[in-house]
């Protein structure tokens, strides 16, 4: 599904030159679960942004579903990122003036599904992560787990093939966070594709394969038996 | 303890500079536009002061009442000026004085036309006139003498030791100049070049020892303190004293009300002039300063997030409400005396242009106490209501909450505050815009109105020397010419005539009722030459005498005789004189353009004539025509200079007043706007910054650029239309009262409103998506990285 090879991302500032990453290679399939791991400023952030088309790349080859991507500009990115991938991040990023609802709804606007059908799909997702009884709330009302549990499921609610997940516990308890990653195993098991970053090894447990990271380039990569 | 304030104040300045920009720019604007206007008001209600005795100064009004209708005129008779001297206690001083005369004066070889009134020797001596060279007490000893004007003797002889020099008068008599006066300020209510005896005018009209005939001007001086009711009362029926049976009523007008008042509605009671002007435009400076402020008080209370912390370590080390209060209301105080400085700059530089667009002369100085005063009052007062509120709203926060980091709640409050001052910074914006195009309108619409004749190629002049005993030949040569059409003689210009009279009767009227008719003189050739429409019967004859009793009168005089056909019909004077009619014409207009013409009646006579009108096609030609016409009236006249005046031109200039209103808030309303998105601009900006994360959110999770720049707009243009809900009744209401004014007036239209609407929406929309597409189009991920 997803494969990088010779990867390479600069960060240029007036008098320094970063390379954050370094020629990177790597394959994905289609309905792996990987987790990438990393001390703080290894990269692992700036290639889950480029992956998930946010951010350009500098040098190499990206090809996402079969596509060359690395040459795509804004809107086509846009386009391809709109259907494909949903995004689950650690600080939750919902937006505080929508209700849960809303914020769940809001992918569907996007790609333009109509209102009767976006009620049902969103009840359904909401009903599936349990919080359908919260859905009428704003996110400042719940719980950093149920906030979490609702940004996963605005993540999925477009059936999106891959999903993003940088540090999707990293502000939660253990409890709340065991929830999430049980969430996201069960979306993996239905056959969604899942990278998600992370700091804790407990985490990493839950996945198939561990990419471990250092200063812009792939120190190792093990696959779990 | 204020340095530190002031430091800090300084450097918020600087560091937030294209705020601090935004807001000093609006605020320097304001501040000018305000002193501007006020420099206008000032000038008007200081009108005539050069009179130190301003208060005891009066002129006399002349209330006539026809058909239940009451006019009020400033002419009065002739030997009214003698009679309430001698007669009414009270009255100190009375002079006549003339409604102002244009003489040829001849120096060497050279011809000027000067113009000036004849006026009693009282006069000087009422009005306190600044003799520099000669004095009030015998300038008018000798009869054929002039006072002259400094700016006037200086035009003539480039001096002003001039005493005793002999002036050539309409190439007939010599005037003596025996004085000179100091210029009288513009704003003052006389306009002469010069003054001389009136008894040079008295010897000349004879009608002028008639009570009956109401021809020239009365000013009065009272004594210190005496009673004006008392004066009025005893003034009021004075000519039934000397008339038989007259209903005149008279009163004694101050001038300390001639600029801004003398006005009166119907039933002859004084109603407000131009002081309705000043009064409106003291309003408008107020709100625009008020704008100006607002957008300090939004950006300050929109940016309080960033300057939340600083205010949590302030009381966390102790600092009160009371002392940040004094910070926050110390840096409002800092920017408006910057925006001041700027301003006085603005003022110096664009008060030429303003004084070109209002017509007058006025002078600003910052060392001027009076000015400086008002300037630092403004200043103090800006800096404190536009720092009042974000003073108030800054200091109150939380200090725990805001040090913990916790996200403030007290803001829905604030941003519905903000709302709300948007909403009326573009209120009135879209008020200003609305009154601009109606008033436009309403003054296309009566410049565009048919007046009854062609008004274009037709130039008049005053009838001077032998113009008038060489008409016929000068009449010939002119047709000789190929561009010139006809040529008329008449007592008046066209667009003004003067002499009225309510002595008429005919068969049929009700005799209790006088109907003011308008009576013109005119030569045969008037109907054919002005292009006025002959509706029923004939043109005069060529022959002046055959139509002698002979009228021709307009449809509004032949509509009241009431009959079928008017011609035939008999109209007598009270004296005994008849005329018959022979000709109706349709209505032109005269005199006001507002108005429905008023009856009137033509004469084909020739004995008081004034004014020589020549009909010329208008083409390319029109120079080349009108020097032509100069040659052939300075060969039939020489020793006058060519004096002309085009009809339409005139016609132009009957709308000063409305073109200066129109252009005013025309102006007004592109400075509130610009102020106004001045202010929105930075709200825009602040909101991109705030939302910065939630855009980023959404453009993740796949919001196009359209969408989210129509997210950031969409609230904004919500204001924007709420404000035009609220501007349409007031501006509706305010311009329908507006046009009531005028007889002749549009009809207010929808399209006008949905148009400034439109106007204020783009241009709103236009401000705020600039920084809507810039938030747009940001990398989303430098907004999420925040972790």
């Amino acid at each position: 599904m997803i494969k990088i090879t010779d990867l390479e991302k600069i960060y240029r500032t007036e008098e320094i030159e970063t390379v954050a990453l370094n020629k990177i290679s790597f394959e994905i399939k289609e309905g792996e679960f990987v987790a990438i791991m990393g001390p703080s400023g290894c990269g692992k952030s700036t290639l889950l942004n480029i992956i998930g088309l946010l951010d350009d790349l500098d040098g190499g080859a990206f090809v996402f579903n079969d596509t060359d991507v690395s040459g795509f500009n804004e809107r086509k990115r846009a386009e391809m990122r709109k259907h494909n991938i949903g995004f689950v991040f650690q600080s939750f990023n919902l937006i505080d003036e929508l209700t849960v609802f809303e914020n769940v709804e809001l992918p569907l606007i996007y790609t333009g599904v109509s209102t009767a059908d976006r009620k049902k799909i969103v009840d359904e997702v909401l009903d599936k992560i349990q919080i359908a009884h919260r859905k009428n709330h704003y996110p400042q009302q719940l719980s950093g787990g149920q906030q979490q549990r609702v940004a996963v499921a605005r993540a999925v609610v477009n059936k999106p093939k891959l999903i993003l997940a940088d540090e999707p516990t990293g502000n939660l308890d253990s409890r709340n966070g065991n929830d999430v990653m049980q969430l996201l195993t069960d979306l993996n098991e239905q056959g969604t594709t899942i990278i998600m970053v992370t700091h804790s090894e407990h985490d990493a447990r839950y996945t198939h394969r561990i990419i471990n990271m250092l200063d812009g380039a792939i120190v190792t990569e093990n696959l779990k038996s | 303890m204020f340095r530190n304030y002031f430091k800090i104040a300084f450097r918020n300045l600087l560091r937030n500079r294209s705020y601090s920009v935004i807001n000093i720019i609006g605020l320097a604007i304001g501040i000018a536009s305000t002193a501007l206007i006020f420099l206008w008001v000032e000038d008007e209600l200081t009108f005539n002061n050069y009179f130190t005795n301003k208060s005891e100064l009066f002129k006399v009004k002349n209330s006539q009442t026809y058909d239940g209708k009451t006019y009020v005129f400033d002419a009065t008779p002739g030997p009214l000026a003698q009679g309430i001297k001698t007669n009414i206690p009270g009255i100190k001083n009375t002079a006549r004085c003339t409604w102002g005369d244009q003489l040829l004066v001849s120096i060497d070889d050279k011809n000027i036309y000067s113009q000036g009134n004849y006026v009693d020797p009282t006069f000087l001596k009422m009005t306190h006139l600044e003799f520099l060279k000669g004095n009030a007490s015998n300038a008018f000893s000798e009869l054929n003498s002039i006072v002259l004007t400094e700016k006037t003797a200086d035009k003539f002889f480039g001096s002003i030791d001039i005493i005793g020099k002999s002036l050539k008068i309409n190439n007939a008599q010599n005037y003596i100049v025996s004085g000179i006066i100091k210029d009288l300020p513009l704003n003052t209510s006389f306009r002469f070049e010069w003054l001389a005896p009136f008894k040079i005018f008295e010897n000349q009209n004879d009608w002028l020892k008639q009570w009956g005939n109401n021809g020239i001007i009365t000013y009065v001086e009272t004594d210190q303190n005496s009673n004006i009711d008392n004066i009025n009362k005893k003034i009021e029926k004075y000519i039934a004293t000397k008339t038989e049976g007259s209903t005149v009523s008279l009163s004694i007008y101050p001038m300390t009300r001639w600029r801004l008042y003398d006005n009166f509605d119907g039933r002859g009671k004084e109603i407000d002039g131009s002081v309705k002007y000043v009064r409106l435009f003291s309003i408008i400076a107020w709100i625009i300063l008020f704008i100006a402020c607002i957008n300090f008080m939004n950006l300050a209370t929109a940016s309080s997030e960033k300057r939340a912390r600083e205010v949590g370590v302030r009381k966390a080390l102790g600092s009160n409400k009371k002392t940040l209060i004094t910070q926050f209301l110390s840096e409002s105080l800092l920017m408006s005396v910057v925006s001041a400085i700027l301003a006085v700059v603005i003022v110096y530089l664009t008060l030429p242009s303003f004084n070109t667009l209002v017509q007058k002369q006025l002078t600003v100085s910052i060392f001027s106490p009076f000015h400086i005063s008002g300037l630092l009052c403004i200043t103090l007062l800006c800096g404190f209501i536009s720092g009042s509120y974000p003073a108030f709203y800054l200091s109150s926060f939380n200090p725990v909450s805001v040090l913990k980091g916790l996200r403030l709640n007290i803001n829905s409050g604030a941003s519905t505050i903000r709302k709300g001052l948007v909403i009326t910074q573009f209120s009135v914006s879209v008020i200003l815009i609305i009154c601009t195009i109606i008033i436009y309108q309403q003054i296309q619409h009566v410049k565009n109105r048919d007046i009854g004749y062609n008004k274009e190629g037709l130039l008049y002049t005053g009838l001077k020397g032998k113009l008038y005993e060489n008409f016929g030949s000068i009449k010939n040569d002119l047709l000789k010419i190929a561009d010139v059409k006809n040529a008329c003689l008449s007592t008046n210009q066209l667009l003004q005539l003067g002499s009225n009279s309510g002595d008429f009767e005919w068969e049929g009227k009700d005799p209790s009722k006088s109907v003011l008719i308008t009576l013109e003189s005119v030569s045969p050739e008037y109907i054919a030459t002005s292009g006025v429409q002959l509706k029923e019967g004939r043109d005069f004859y060529a022959n002046t005498i055959a139509d002698s009793t002979n009228i021709i009168i307009n449809e509004a005089l032949a509509n009241m005789l009431g009959k079928k056909s008017a011609i035939g019909s008999q109209i007598y004077r009270h004296n005994g004189t008849k005329y018959t009619v022979v000709g109706v014409i349709k209505d032109f207009l005269y005199n006001s353009m507002y108005t429905k013409a008023q009856p009137m009646m033509l004469f084909s006579d020739l004995s008081n004539i004034n004014y020589l009108t020549i009909r010329v096609n208008t083409n390319q030609n029109l120079t080349a025509t009108v020097s032509k016409i100069e040659a052939v009236i300075k060969s039939h006249n020489p020793g006058y200079p060519f004096d002309y005046r085009f009809v339409d031109e005139q016609f132009d200039k009957l709308f000063r007043i409305e073109a200066l209103i129109s252009k005013l808030a025309g102006i007004f309303a592109a400075l509130a706007i610009f102020i106004s998105c001045l202010g929105l601009f930075g709200l825009a900006s602040y909101i991109a910054e705030r939302r910065a994360k939630e855009i980023s959110i959404r453009k993740v999770l796949g919001a196009s650029i359209q969408l989210l720049t129509m997210l950031l707009t969409k609230d904004f243009l919500k204001l924007v239309l709420i404000a035009c809900i609220i501007a349409f009744p007031i501006a509706g209401w305010f311009m329908y009262n507006w046009l009531q004014d005028y007889e002749y007036h549009i009809q207010l239209n929808a399209w006008i409103f949905i148009l400034a609407a439109s106007i204020a929406i783009l241009i709103a929309v236009t401000t705020v998506s600039f920084k809507a597409i810039k938030a747009a189009i940001a990398n989303p991920i430098k907004s999420l990285r925040t972790e």
